[in-house]
């Protein structure tokens, strides 16, 4: 069948030309490089879509995990393109979405130990927590990475609508604000969950020192950290960008680094 | 004929501008006046840049010329006539009409590109069609063009584009940093003109809140009154900025009213995020080190105009191809109206011609009664019609050309000639 031809090489090609076409747009503003880079872009969640439903790639496996984050985060960045026509959403996302999608290739196809059926609905539940909680960290990280190119520009005065065009700095805390105040409990949710399946493991001292979860935990030590400067002692701006970006470091080590639980996939 | 004489900031001083304007109790007056004494059409731009007269007698050789304007002029504001003349400027027939494009299309403003002369052109063409017999159909025709090519002009480059005013471009940077402003309060300190016009654009974004505080508590009340917004006391400035997300400075003061120091000290009243102060006051009212890229954002009067002048600089590179519309719509509005004013003449002529054609026609068919076969008399009448072509084409394309070339619109000797040789009367 002719689906079952789409390859990672697919999606992530479109997506780069996508991204190129959003370059080219920065240096020589023109309509028709716009419709490339949108055009391209759906063309690439199409064929991601695809291999995701035809490859199955397991989401208890770290390479599956990270396509499918990738794939959630394709959406928010054509979501994002047509919703604000004239800032340069692309330029942030599609990087994001082409960094996973690239230590997705990294990590060989794994089969877990345990076949995904064999594995209990709690393990799934945790999976799917954590893969929300990451959609929020990766949407606070591209808006802080946004607020600060903002910030930056603001600081030395470039004129308003020269160059790249932002949502105003008020509108990406917003959109980072929503986006921790989201991840924050789907996160603890995921842990906990983690947690007691950890206790429910045959060998519980291996699997609590196993690194993965010492990086989940301070992982949500960080956020707790970030929502602590936010509300309580009313941090905003470049600090709360700053460590909003080394939790999503945190994740991403987090995310490389394989798991005991569940033959080295899951989250 | 066409002539369009007047002043502009060009090459007059606004003390002489000013003089010779026209306010809405003389121009009326004055249109009616021109009509009678000098039997033309007649429209009259008075803004403050310039004051211009578009005079039109359609189809005659003569129109009044700067020397007679100034006196008008001189007479209706009672100057001497000698100090006008130096001042006037004056286009005639395809000059005027490219001028007033021009005009219209902001490309002749003291700020190029600048929106408000387009809607100043139509005001005057419509103060003058107002009233009775003033307009006709040259200048009917000649400003209905013009508010299309300016329309053109605006749309099809980007002459228009950015933003040139100081206050204007303050609004720019503030929606960099906040995109909601119902909860937002801003505070207005001092009371300077530039302030005023400022603050009119940022009350557009509908603040929650306008505190305004002033060394004098009169000024305050005054500008809290003009703005809807609350008096607040001098004494209590650091409460203010504590509370303020946009700041308005433009006092007179002569050194810094707010310090790092002091700044440092409302920075930890604060409970609020950022901070967009506009320092519009020269000199600077506010420290230029509380600018810090994260919670207090500040720009002076120098921050701001580098937005009036970028806009500019980016402006002049849409003149030319904006010089271009209007140089192809001068020429089309020209040939338009030569072919509007030969038009009857050429339409009177191919009928006389026609009916003396279908006479000879009729008078030969008749001759050859019944020696024709109907396709031999189709090819003669086709034959008579072509001679009667290749006669008139002539004429007919050397009084187009004459009526295209300016040095026409002095004799007209080609459609005098033609009217004479052809008994073409109106």
């Amino acid at each position: 069948m002719m689906f079952e031809r789409v390859t990672v090489f697919c999606f992530a090609a479109s997506y780069a030309v996508a991204f190129v076409a959003e370059l080219l747009q920065l240096l020589r503003p023109r309509p028709v490089l716009r419709l490339v880079s949108v055009g391209f872009g759906c063309a690439g969640l199409l064929a991601h879509t695809i291999f995701l439903a035809v490859q199955r790639p397991g989401l208890a496996s770290r390479d599956g995990y990270l396509l499918f984050l990738s794939w959630i985060l394709a959406v928010f960045y054509l979501y994002g393109t047509l919703h604000h026509r004239k800032i340069a959403w692309g330029l942030f996302v599609l990087p994001l979405v082409l960094g996973l999608v690239g230590l997705a290739v990294l990590f060989t196809p794994e089969r877990p130990a345990v076949e995904d059926s064999w594995l209990p609905p709690l393990f799934w539940v945790h999976v799917l927590l954590l893969l929300l909680a990451a959609v929020g960290v990766c949407v606070a990280f591209v808006a802080s990475v946004m607020y600060l190119v903002h910030a930056r520009r603001l600081k030395s005065k470039t004129l308003p609508g020269q160059g790249l065009k932002f949502l105003s700095l008020e509108r990406l805390e917003e959109m980072h604000r929503r986006a921790i105040v989201l991840a924050f409990p789907l996160l603890t949710a995921g842990v906990v969950v983690g947690m007691a399946l950890l206790a429910q493991s045959p060998r519980p001292v291996q699997t609590w020192t196993d690194p993965r979860v010492l990086l989940a935990v301070a992982l949500w030590l960080v956020f707790g950290v970030l929502l602590y400067l936010r509300y309580s002692l009313h941090v905003r701006g470049r600090r709360v960008a700053i460590l909003t970006i080394v939790a999503f470091v945190l994740l991403l080590v987090t995310l490389a680094v394989p798991h005991t639980l569940g033959g080295g996939g899951a989250p | 004929m066409l002539v369009a004489v007047g002043c502009s900031y060009r090459n007059t001083p606004v003390e002489m501008r000013e003089r010779l304007a026209f306010g809405a109790d003389k121009l009326g007056r004055a249109l009616d006046e021109l009509r009678v004494r000098y039997d033309c059409e007649a429209v009259i731009i008075s803004t403050c840049n310039r004051v211009e007269l578009y005079l039109a007698r359609p189809g005659a050789t003569v129109a009044p010329d700067a020397a007679l304007i100034a006196e008008f002029l001189a007479e209706t504001h009672g100057l001497p006539a000698d100090q006008v003349r130096p001042h006037l400027y004056e286009h005639r027939n395809a000059d005027a009409v490219r001028h007033l494009l021009r005009v219209a299309a902001s490309l002749d403003s003291l700020i190029i590109g600048e929106g408000q002369i387009a809607g100043q052109v139509r005001q005057a063409y419509e103060a003058a069609h107002a009233r009775e017999a003033v307009v006709g159909p040259l200048l009917n025709h000649l400003f209905q063009h013009a508010a299309r090519v300016a329309k053109r002009v605006r749309t099809e480059t980007g002459i228009a584009r950015g933003k040139v005013s100081v206050s204007s471009a303050a609004v720019d940077y503030v929606r960099e940093v906040f995109s909601h402003f119902d909860d937002k309060t801003i505070l207005v300190i001092g009371a300077g003109k530039m302030g005023g016009l400022t603050l009119k654009h940022l009350r557009r974004l509908q603040p929650k809140r306008i505190l305004v505080t002033n060394r004098s508590p009169e000024k305050a009340e005054a500008v809290a009154h003009g703005c809807g917004g609350q008096a607040v006391p001098w004494a209590e400035l650091d409460n203010a900025l504590a509370r303020a997300d946009i700041v308005l400075s433009t006092t007179g003061a002569p050194q810094p009213i707010v310090t790092p120091e002091r700044w440092e000290k409302v920075l930890t009243q604060r409970k609020k995020g950022s901070v967009v102060i506009l320092d519009i006051a020269v000199p600077r009212d506010f420290d230029p080190r509380l600018h810090d890229g994260d919670r207090t954002w500040l720009f002076n009067i120098d921050d701001l105009k580098r937005i009036r002048d970028a806009t500019l600089q980016e402006r002049l590179r849409h003149v030319a191809p904006a010089e271009a519309i209007v140089e192809a719509e001068t020429e089309r509005f020209v040939k338009d109206w030569a072919r509007r004013r030969i038009g009857p003449v050429i339409e009177r002529l191919i009928q006389g011609c026609d009916a003396k054609r279908q006479a000879i026609v009729q008078h030969v068919h008749k001759k050859l009664n019944g020696k024709l076969t109907e396709e031999e008399r189709k090819y003669l009448e086709k034959m008579f019609q072509r001679l009667q072509n290749q006669i008139l084409d002539g004429p007919i394309s050397a009084l187009t050309e004459e009526m295209l070339q300016e040095e026409a619109h002095r004799g007209h000797t080609l459609l005098e000639a033609l009217r004479k040789l052809f008994g073409l009367h109106e």
